[in-house]
């Protein structure tokens, strides 16, 4: 009874006297005693070095063996074998080949087992075979007998209704054949049938969210009949559960329905049920919370509907920015990927609204982030800031400039081409505006002093990354853009960089839309004629 | 964009899109947050009639041969304000899709005869007639083929007295970023031509936006 408890010390089998007693406790007659020897197992192999010492020492064999015995020896000896296969490539192939395949054999026999525990503890065992070796198990029928049998285990009042949900969950998830065989044996609707059961314990509860989640995580189609079944408002009450656990796995399901484009432009989600208890919930004590409310924000941002306003009027906006500056990078992370998308083709109210919020500082020392992946939701954010309006532009000028001088230090400093591609598409949608921007970019492009420093656009131009070769390209097409009266001025400015020549020796890119772009620019700078001369 | 029933019509019959190795371009010019405006031309025996037409990608996964967006019909006759529909497209990369489109009423016959009123379909007709252009590798080829199938009116209701019944058979250039297209609905008037061109709203360039589902 004591390893049944998380408290209970753990057990360091990769000293020797300790695998030597665990060994003498599974080789046991006495199945209290086996018992003992697979609750050490469970409480205590984390690791892949124990799991490995465990395979050494000949424990797969030894709990293949126990799968013969008692109830009680056969599910400890399935729930210790499902935890030394976890991830653990090894140890499925030796569980695969022994005795011919009669071991799996023998597990896949369990399913149909009378004992429910027994039932779960097989497919679970099979599930992390699957998941840890995707070579086995892909037969359709056996893939359809675990939807069908795990959906059916949902029905146990008891413990194993509670972990049916969490099994059928690692069963399905970032796999969409078997999301569509689930979808196919109406997971939905089972699952939300469940769902609408009163007093549901906050386990069940967070394990059949969890299950939806997954069904929806790549699925048009189970994002529709979830949606069809009114299933959004059962979800968004449980954004206000004691529980946080409950509440977590609320946002994680909405944060896969809300994937739905299609939905997302009909308006389904921007709406007085889901979007004042999320923000509510970005002030929740649990960061795993706020996390998960900050993520189906940052989805159900993306609204074409233009119903933005709502996330203003809740102090949505106000507690984003805040966010954007916490302690935690992954919150900053968040919180800023959050905006992006909410900057996202909005309207200059909006924008402005939310760069009132933000301030030019802040936003200015988010780019310079001391974490990479930071700095490039910043700067996106910029991106999309810059897009659109052409007003909307004359706000990176704001407090000298600061916003402009911030990217291209980091065009000149960061080392990741996400950071300079995202960077580089803010430097181009200005020089897409007035020709008051377009020579604010020369200047950040090319250095005023001839000091022999190479422009970094050279650098990216040369690029191995093509989306990076198509974002610079863009910003010289819009610098020279004909209209523009600067435009031959700036040409030859370009020109003396050395950037026309290197955009003329990319006239056949490998990449198509590089190769476009850039007859786009020679034909532009055809126009002026050839400012070498 | 809807447009109003007329007389016509054809058979329908299945066929399956395929498997292939292919993909088209990538192209910056057709990413989401683009926009394009045109017009439709709506002409039938009694008049000559043209909306002004707005389009904009509002979702993009090459993976899938998937795009989608709003169509925007401004000077619709019988409507109070512009009419706003969601569609979604096929792109015919010859491995989600091919050019035989399998559903919607089209047959393949059906499919040739508008590919064909796009000029940059002749190179590759030889080979769509043998299987759907299955075998053809599109990847560097300088436009792109979809069908954009409205799914439903977004500002609008049902009882509008407009139909979304057909889709479109489009042509994108990659080069410049114009769009031709065929309204096909075997009730409506045929080859209803759509023609757009990238905008650049007011700026003195292009402009390019990004968002990310989680």
């Amino acid at each position: 009874m004591i390893y049944q408890s998380k408290l209970a010390p753990k057990c360091d089998f990769l000293q020797e006297k300790n695998m030597e007693f665990l060994l003498s406790l599974l080789n046991s007659e006495n199945e209290n005693v086996t018992g003992l020897g697979a609750s050490i197992i469970l409480h205590s192999c984390e690791s892949t070095a124990e799991q490995k010492a465990l395979c050494h020492a000949g424990v797969v064999k030894k709990l293949i063996s126990l799968l013969e015995g008692s109830l009680s020896q056969r599910d400890n000896s399935l729930e210790s074998l499902a935890t030394v296969m976890k991830n653990n490539v090894e140890a499925v192939s030796e569980f695969v080949g022994s005795e011919s395949g009669r071991a799996l054999s023998s597990v896949i026999g369990l399913t149909k087992d009378r004992y429910p525990r027994t039932r779960l503890l097989a497919s679970m065992c099979l599930i992390v075979i699957r998941n840890t070796s995707a070579c086995y198990l892909q037969d359709i029928g056996i893939k359809t007998k675990l939807v069908h049998l795990l959906l059916e285990l949902h029905d146990d009042p008891g413990q194993v209704g509670d972990e049916a949900p969490f099994a059928f969950s690692s069963l399905i998830s970032e796999k969409p054949d078997l999301q569509k065989l689930a979808f196919e044996a109406n997971a939905i609707d089972k699952l939300y049938n469940h769902l609408q059961k009163s007093q549901l314990c906050p386990k069940r509860f967070q394990g059949i969210l969890l299950a939806l989640a997954d069904l929806c995580s790549k699925l048009e189609s189970c994002r529709s009949r979830f949606l069809s079944l009114q299933a959004l408002n059962l979800v968004s009450d449980a954004l206000t559960h004691d529980s946080s656990d409950v509440r977590t796995a609320a946002c994680m399901c909405l944060r896969c329905v809300s994937r739905s484009i299609k939905n997302l432009c009909a308006g389904n989600f921007l709406n007085e049920m889901i979007v004042p208890p999320l923000v509510r919930l970005l002030d929740d004590p649990s960061t795993s919370v706020q996390v998960a409310a900050i993520s189906v924000l940052g989805n159900i941002a993306v609204d074409f509907t233009m119903r933005r306003s709502l996330f203003v009027q809740c102090g949505g906006v106000k507690q984003l920015v805040q966010l954007s500056k916490s302690m935690d990078s992954t919150v900053r992370l968040n919180a800023l990927w959050a905006l992006r998308n909410l900057m996202f083709l909005a309207d200059n109210v909006c924008k402005e609204g939310i760069f009132m919020e933000f301030t030019a500082s802040s936003l200015a020392s988010v780019i310079c982030d001391p974490e990479p992946f930071v700095q490039e939701q910043a700067l996106a954010l910029i991106r999309n800031l810059v897009d659109g309006c052409i007003k909307s532009v004359e706000l990176v000028f704001t407090e000298d400039g600061m916003i402009l001088d911030a990217v291209r230090r980091q065009l000149q400093n960061a080392s990741t081409d996400e950071i300079w591609i995202q960077g580089m598409y803010v430097l181009s949608n200005v020089a897409s505006g007035t020709e008051f921007h377009k020579e604010a970019v020369m200047h950040q492009l090319i250095p005023q002093e001839d000091n022999g420093t190479q422009s970094f656009i050279l650098k990216f131009l040369q690029s191995h990354e093509s989306q990076l070769r198509t974002a610079a390209v863009w910003a010289i097409v819009n610098l020279t853009f004909p209209s523009s009266p600067g435009s031959f001025s700036r040409l030859v400015k370009l020109h003396s960089a050395g950037i026309v020549s290197q955009i003329k020796s990319m006239v056949n890119d490998p990449c198509p839309d590089v190769k476009l772009r850039v007859r786009t620019a020679l034909g532009q700078f055809t126009t002026f004629g050839d400012c070498s001369t | 964009m809807p447009v109003r029933v007329a007389e016509s019509s054809a058979p329908s019959q299945l066929s399956g899109s395929n498997c292939g190795q292919t993909s088209p371009p990538a192209c910056s010019l057709l990413s989401v947050g683009q926009a394009f405006s045109g017009t439709q031309n709506v002409s039938s025996l009694q008049k000559d009639e043209a909306w002004r037409v707005n389009v904009r990608i509002q979702g993009c996964d090459l993976e899938h041969g998937y795009l989608c967006g709003t169509m925007e019909a401004l000077n619709v006759p019988m409507a109070d304000t512009p009419v706003v529909t969601f569609w979604e497209g096929e792109i015919v990369d010859t491995k989600n899709y091919t050019f035989f489109t399998g559903k919607w009423e089209a047959t393949p016959e059906d499919d040739i005869r508008h590919w064909t009123k796009f000029p940059s379909f002749s190179a590759l007709q030889s080979h769509v007639e043998v299987d759907g252009g299955k075998s053809l590798d599109l990847s560097n080829y300088q436009y792109i083929f979809m069908r954009w199938k409205e799914q439903y009116f977004v500002n609008v209701g049902t009882d509008c007295g407009l139909t979304i019944a057909g889709f479109y058979y489009v042509c994108f250039s990659c080069s410049d970023g114009s769009i031709n297209g065929f309204y096909y609905d075997p009730n409506s008037s045929p080859f209803q031509k759509l023609e757009l061109k990238s905008t650049n709203e007011g700026r003195q360039g292009f402009s390019f936006s990004s968002y990310e589902l989680r």
